[in-house]
């Protein structure tokens, strides 16, 4: 991909560019699809049930046809709705969603854009989906999704913290925010960044799972407290953008926990590196999504007020914690 | 700059709940987060089965009390047979008596089953509710095959039961309390030490032992603040008294506290089911000789049983007549809900759920 | 922590437990003898001493007897028999209190229709409705 972004815009240069986008594009959806399927399913055989397996061979079409029923359903908005912003809150949740996925490196050549500052550009750009679940609760102008998308906002927003600061001592470590150049680190040291960084990868997956909405922090979600969530207005193709933005979120964070603490496309053994490198990021990748699915099948909900004291009385200290340790020993040694 | 002028707002949990506790409706008053009053509104399930009862005889009265809590209906319909039996003066046969309480105290793990899981779905975990389901799929089995029916048995009759145990049932019901045993250490495994679940449940809801005794609380609430009654200890009823079982009781008053109560219960109801079925007697009658016509002597009388939610009591006045002319149970449900507005004034809504769970109401039984 | 490690275990191993789903409807539910299903009705064994429709708690039992055909024989013969599924609550105590086992119940269940009209179920429908006969009867 190098060589081709280096070269002057030609168009064969242009149609390799809108094809790459569009086959990522196929492949995340694809993956939104059966990361449904399989959370059903795995979260069903935790349950001592089988998942769906009516629609379609096996329920593979399950999601399918649950896209399709949501696509077909009246458009509603309420009367005293903010209309223009009501219509603009899922596409500024839902479309950094996707802009996040070009700094993403599958492997060392597979990668869209090398970007010197690619863990940032992330950052930076998923906090804006915060700006699109705020937009929608105010437009909803309902004092249940205002709450709800208050607290939502309150939650994503307190979590981001920690989450870049468990990254730099990553960062400190590598002394480059790109993420290829990560990963060559890794592969440098020998081993993943997540057995020196052990505090760091704690507090990331925590804050991931918090920045995801996911259990045991799914309050934005969860209906059975009291207050619906931002989303409650939303039906239909609009409803199915939001839960589209979180599922993407999942595969840029799945993908950026395996880059970063799990050595993205190393073999664990120099020994196995016959084996293409996209085969062990699949791997790994898909080992993280099964631990998120296994959290969600596990885990009791967080309560709100428990939940901001994790954020800043426990995840931001030990962070601070764990960047000072990684510089005095960067230091030291 | 003075003071901030807040305003209340008025929510209304409304009778469509997520939690499955039933059709009950809370109109909240808050301030903030905080609740200032709480106004429980029932009568979305009364049947008036009361009513309906003066207008039938005993026997006939039995499928109506299925329904009241409809997740103990054996223990239901213990408390009717037991009033009618007591006003009777009637005697009941070993055999039925054994099965009696076997039958009872298998009804009691089902309804604590189904508590543990309805409460930890309200918590946000969404699996110890199908654990808990698939345990009780196969008590729920026992009682198809011993009564006919899955859910409102039907079962018990006056002066006995309706029918004897099938072939091989007794040997089924042992294998079930042995399997469930171990169970039950699984449910701890995968809740008890869970921090997330011990925030949200620890020093939520307390309530004191005077509290509890002003509002007529019983059952596993009125155990979590200190005071020890348990009906099948204190007045003991059918054979409870040749049993050795403990009554577990805590001090702290909180969710925890009667989280770890039920489990207890279980546990005890499982000691119990181990004495009562090896001395099921191999012969006897199921069901002792009463008269035809069930006629209640004139006057009246009040009996009470130890239900898994508190204290089941049954008042009967009779003219004499096959009849009753007045039945009323007192309902532990209607009774515990009671102590709900006291307890979360002053605290916040996320705690409302967990001390609602706690409480462990059927709203069929709160409204009868 | 220890607590989550042990919750965690847990839901892993259950994972490859057997599962518990039963293929309903594709294969159908046996239930036990005795379980109370729809009701089957047996015109010729009916004495009409309307004692099931005195004992049924929601009183959904309608019945109307007539005078043999053979004048020679005493008694009533069955005319009309109509049970209201929509109030009867399938508590066993009309088959509990018939002399001559004229109704009794099936191992039946599936009575979910699209109308109400077609709920009310008469002496045709009950008589044809023989598959499945409770083979205990107290």
């Amino acid at each position: 991909m190098n060589q081709f972004l280096s070269q002057p815009l030609s168009l064969v240069n242009g149609s390799v560019f809108i094809l790459s986008g569009v086959i990522l594009l196929g492949v995340v959806l694809g993956f939104v699809t059966y990361a449904i399927y399989f959370e059903r399913k795995i979260i069903g055989w935790m349950q001592f049930r089988i998942g769906p397996n009516r629609t379609g061979p096996l329920g593979l079409l399950q999601t399918v046809a649950d896209v399709l029923k949501l696509l077909l359903k009246e458009d509603i908005i309420p009367a005293a709705a903010d209309k223009p912003l009501f219509i603009l809150a899922p596409l500024i949740a839902f479309t950094p969603a996707f802009a996040v996925l070009a700094v993403i490196p599958f492997t060392e050549s597979l990668h869209f854009a090398d970007m010197g500052v690619g863990i940032l550009y992330y950052i930076a750009i998923s906090g804006i989906t915060t700006l699109g679940v705020l937009t929608g609760a105010w437009s909803s102008n309902n004092k249940y999704s205002l709450m709800g998308g208050m607290r939502a906002a309150a939650q994503m927003i307190s979590y981001e913290i920690p989450l870049i600061m468990s990254l730099v001592g990553v960062i400190l470590m590598t002394g480059s925010l790109n993420l290829v150049d990560i990963v060559k680190k890794q592969q440098e040291m020998g081993v993943w960044f997540f057995i020196p960084q052990i505090i760091g990868f704690c507090i990331f997956i925590v804050a991931s799972l918090a920045e995801l909405s996911r259990t045991p922090f799914d309050l934005p979600e969860s209906e059975s407290e009291l207050v619906a969530g931002y989303h409650t207005e939303y039906t239909g193709f609009r409803m199915a953008f939001f839960f589209l933005a979180e599922y993407v979120y999942m595969f840029g964070m799945a993908c950026l926990t395996t880059l970063i603490f799990l050595g993205g496309w190393l073999p664990p053994i120099a020994f196995l590196g016959f084996i293409p490198g996209i085969v062990w990021f699949i791997i790994k990748f898909c080992g993280v999504i099964f631990f998120l699915i296994w959290l969600r099948a596990t885990m009791p909900r967080i309560r709100a007020d428990q939940l901001m004291q994790l954020g800043w009385k426990v995840l931001l200290p030990l962070a601070l914690v764990n960047i000072f340790l990684t510089a005095l020993i960067k230091a030291l040694v | 700059m003075g003071a901030l002028r807040t305003e209340e707002m008025i929510l209304n949990l409304g009778p469509q709940h997520p939690s499955t506790h039933g059709v009950l409706r809370l109109v909240v008053t808050l301030d903030g987060e905080t609740i200032k009053h709480i106004d429980p509104v029932i009568g979305y399930l009364h049947r008036g089965t009361e009513k309906i009862a003066e207008d039938l005889n005993y026997t006939q009265i039995i499928p109506y009390t299925d329904r009241m809590d409809y997740l103990s209906s054996m223990i239901n319909n213990y408390n009717l047979v037991h009033a009618v039996e007591t006003a009777m003066g009637l005697e009941i046969p070993e055999r039925a008596e054994y099965l009696r309480i076997i039958v009872m105290e298998l009804q009691r793990i089902a309804s604590h089953l189904v508590w543990f899981g309805t409460y930890l779905l309200d918590l946000g975990a969404m699996s110890p509710f199908l654990y808990a389901f698939r345990d009780r799929e196969h008590i729920l089995r026992l009682f198809n095959e011993l009564s006919g029916a899955r859910l409102t048995y039907n079962y018990m009759r006056v002066g006995g039961l309706k029918w004897d145990v099938t072939p091989g049932w007794i040997e089924r019901t042992a294998e079930f309390v042995s399997y469930f045993k171990k169970e039950l250490e699984g449910y701890h495994q995968l809740v008890s030490g869970n921090r997330i679940f011990l925030n949200r449940v620890r020093d939520v809801g307390k309530i004191t032992a005077e509290q509890a005794i002003n509002y007529g609380m019983s059952g596993v609430i009125l155990r979590s603040t200190g005071v020890k009654w348990d009906l099948r200890k204190d007045e003991p009823y059918s054979i409870y008294d040749r049993f050795e079982f403990d009554v577990p009781v805590s001090t702290d008053g909180d969710c925890l506290a009667r989280y770890h109560l039920r489990m207890e219960e279980m546990k005890q109801s499982i000691r119990i089911l181990e004495q009562a079925l090896p001395q099921f007697p191999a012969e006897g009658e199921f069901w002792g000789k009463v008269p035809r016509v069930l006629k209640v002597p004139a006057g009246e009388c009040y009996t009470r049983i130890e239900a898994p939610r508190g204290e089941l009591g049954c008042y009967l006045y009779s003219e004499g007549k096959d009849k009753p002319y007045r039945l009323k149970f007192r309902r532990p449900s209607f009774v515990n809900l009671s102590i709900l507005p006291e307890l979360l004034i002053g605290d916040t809504v996320s705690n409302m759920i967990a001390v609602l769970g706690s409480i462990d109401i059927v709203l069929g039984e709160v409204d009868a | 922590m220890l607590g989550f490690a042990k919750g965690l275990s847990y839901t892993l191993k259950s994972m490859t437990k057997k599962k518990v789903t039963s293929r309903y409807p594709d294969e159908p539910v046996i239930m036990p003898d005795r379980f109370r299903g729809i009701q089957h009705f047996d015109p010729e064994k009916c004495i009409v001493c309307n004692q099931c429709a005195r004992i049924c708690p929601t009183q959904c039992i309608n019945l109307v007897g007539k005078a043999p055909s053979d004048p020679a024989k005493k008694g009533k013969v069955i005319d009309t028999y109509d049970i209201n599924f929509e109030i009867c609550i399938l508590c066993d105590l009309c088959t509990e209190v018939c002399p001559t086992e004229a109704i009794v119940m099936t191992n039946n269940f599936e009575l979910a229709t699209f109308s109400r009209d077609e709920l009310f179920k008469d002496l045709k429908w009950l008589d044809a409705n023989n598959t499945n006969v409770r083979k205990e009867q107290h």
